[in-house]
């Protein structure tokens, strides 16, 4: 088990992210399983910051799905340090996921009726009654970090760059170890797109997080350490270009 | 945890929705509560309003048209009985008192009731709030809500039956029935009864006679008021009360004054039947209003499944967040109970609400005041459909429970 951790506290440190013979189907309209994902061997060093490229339907998701937990794959395992992630029962997969991961979606996710501090500090409201003063200081850096001034604005009102701003800060809210990130940069233009990719990269570094990040936007992945291509054989990693 | 945060979210973005659904059920339980107290009330009003009213007598023909007449002062014209019967209930040993009732007089839509001076103060229960007790004839004391004033002359007027005049006001019908040459002076006022005798003028029974040209029912023109009646002619009446001395008493003169020309009877007897009628009634009310609140409940059950599924995207983000399974369960199930619970909470307000503007009505209409209260039959109504909807919306909170976080995401 990873060192049990309040919010406002640093996550334990990154560890070795590994996948080990997984294998993922998926049945298609008419009922015959094909194969979703295959990775015999995959391992991700602490703190690496590693983006992955690949088509469509190529697997991306389901990966960082599985990296944090949300389904089991149907063969394999994923470990993170000594912790069997895939075989976590329900309640402990939770935890664990709520302490060591944050995830940052294409399509950001906010709750359009709470306002940015409330968006930010969500993840505290899983685990205690109240949020800490601790926990409002920290949501209010991470934003000014992000670059968000009104934290009082709801996010229904906010720019497309400005939301995933958001997300972003309620990603790294818990201080997660592990951050994953599905095309955060998708739905942007490029300008804020360069911005906040440039944001989401440096802060992992700066916190020692390893960063997943899967995508098509050739500048985001030239900012990360390795790139992977999944969908043509086994998974390996290079260096970026 | 603390899924408020969420669950204030989940009914902003309903808004106008919730506000609909909290006003549905709202409804739903306040037209069970009204109906349920409104019966009670009834019940409750009509026994207190028959309270002095142990025994009646009167001539035969119907008891319901008696007591409608005698206690609830609907004018109807009745046949008299011999006023004789005074003299001789009240040497029966086993009479406490025996008061008659001469009705058929109004004055400005007021009933004018003739009886005597221990009736009139309810056989001493009722002190005046104003003024004093009549104690000679041509004097008169107010029920609670007569528009007179102390001091006022009152001219009656002979009312006819099946005409229903406005209070307080001498039409025209009435004005061509007036007893020229008569006239009552005002000279108390009875506090609140909450029965329909808070309309009527009291007057001496003597006076009443005297009015129609009968006589005053004694020998001398300045005989003491009330019984004994020893003119040579006594005048029938339409009523009498009777306060027996014992239960037995009771029963010994109803069964007495059954034959030889009357009717008694105890006016509870006229009222079990007609509460057992009411209460037929009022329990296919309640059952309507419970299949009603069922239905608005399925409606909004339903409603709330679709607005689940629709959110599912934003639960399996919650729960890639690292929100637990219970937490998304809760953020489901406090929102739709907490819906159904404000729907009650306002409903019971509503329910009392209604109840009091149509026992308003109803006062007006008969002057029954009905108490208002909320019985534990109602509590229990509200608390049923809380139970239930609470129940039900475990249903799409379970499924949202299971739900698969990575279907979830996927939309």
């Amino acid at each position: 088990m990873p060192a049990s951790t309040a919010s406002e506290q640093p996550a334990g440190a990154a560890r070795q992210l590994r996948f080990s013979g997984v294998q993922v189907d998926h049945r298609d309209g008419d009922g015959r399983p094909f194969r979703v994902l295959d990775v015999p061997e995959f391992t991700v060093a602490p703190g690496a910051l590693i983006g992955l490229r690949g088509p469509s339907g190529s697997g991306k998701t389901s990966l960082l799905h599985l990296a944090a937990g949300l389904f089991s794959p149907d063969a394999g395992s994923v470990g993170w340090g000594d912790v069997a992630i895939s075989t976590l029962p329900g309640a402990a997969r939770d935890r664990w996921r709520r302490e060591t991961v944050g995830f940052v979606f294409q399509d950001f996710h906010l709750v359009p009726e709470l306002d940015v501090l409330a968006n930010v500090t969500l993840p505290a409201s899983f685990s205690g009654w109240r949020r800490t003063a601790g926990q409002v200081a920290r949501a209010t850096a991470l934003a000014r970090r992000m670059g968000l001034a009104d934290l009082r604005r709801r996010a229904a009102v906010l720019s497309r760059g400005e939301q995933q701003r958001v997300a972003i800060a309620r990603a790294l809210f818990n201080a997660p170890a592990l951050i994953l990130a599905d095309e955060p940069t998708a739905s942007l233009d490029p300008a804020h797109a360069a911005e906040v990719g440039a944001l989401l990269v440096e802060i992992a570094a700066e916190s020692g997080a390893t960063l997943l990040c899967a995508s098509h936007d050739q500048a985001l992945l030239a900012r990360m350490q390795h790139v992977v291509a999944i969908g043509d054989g086994p998974l390996h990693l290079k260096e970026a270009a | 945890m603390n899924p408020l945060p969420m669950v204030i979210a989940d009914l902003r973005a309903l808004r106008w929705t919730a506000a609909a659904i909290v006003a549905l059920v709202a409804l739903a339980v306040a037209i069970g509560v009204a109906i349920g107290a409104q019966e009670r009330g009834l019940r409750q009003a009509s026994a207190r309003a028959a309270d002095d009213f142990d025994l009646l007598i009167g001539a035969p023909g119907s008891q319901t048209q008696l007591v409608m007449s005698a206690i609830y002062l609907q004018p109807e014209a009745l046949p008299l009985i011999d006023g004789r019967l005074i003299n001789e209930l009240s040497r029966d040993p086993r009479v406490a008192a025996v008061a008659p009732l001469a009705f058929g007089d109004i004055a400005r839509g007021h009933p004018v009731i003739g009886t005597t001076l221990a009736f009139a103060g309810r056989w001493g229960r009722l002190q005046p709030s104003e003024g004093r007790l009549f104690t000679r004839e041509g004097e008169a004391v107010l029920g609670a809500d007569v528009t007179y004033r102390l001091g006022d002359k009152i001219e009656p007027s002979h009312a006819i039956a099946g005409h229903w005049p406005k209070r307080g006001v001498a039409d025209a019908e009435e004005a061509s029935h007036r007893h020229e040459g008569h006239a009552y002076v005002a000279v108390g006022r009875l506090p609140r009864l909450g029965s329909p005798f808070d309309r009527a003028i009291l007057v001496p029974v003597e006076s009443v006679w005297e009015v129609h040209g009968l006589g005053n029912g004694h020998a001398g023109e300045d005989a003491a008021l009330g019984p004994p009646f020893d003119g040579q002619r006594i005048p029938g009446v339409p009523a009498l009360v009777v306060k027996p001395r014992a239960v037995a008493d009771a029963y010994a003169l109803r069964a007495r004054y059954r034959q030889g020309g009357t009717m008694a009877f105890f006016p509870a007897e006229v009222l079990v039947g007609l509460y057992r009628t009411l209460g037929d009634v009022g329990q296919v009310l309640s059952v309507a209003s419970v299949l009603n609140a069922v239905l608005i409940l399925a409606a909004i059950f339903l409603l709330l499944v679709a607005v689940t599924g629709l959110r599912r995207r934003r639960y399996a983000v919650l729960r890639a967040l690292g929100a637990p399974r219970a937490y998304v369960l809760l953020v489901v199930w406090l929102g739709m109970a907490g819906l159904v619970a404000a729907g009650c909470l306002a409903g019971l307000g509503l329910g009392a609400a209604a109840t009091l503007a149509v026992s308003g009505l109803f006062e007006a209409q008969t002057g029954l005041r009905l108490s208002f209260a909320l019985g534990r039959p109602e509590l229990a109504q509200v608390g049923l459909i809380l139970l239930l909807g609470s129940l039900a919306a475990l249903i799409p909170a379970a499924l949202s429970y299971r739900q698969s976080i990575t279907a979830g995401l996927r939309g």
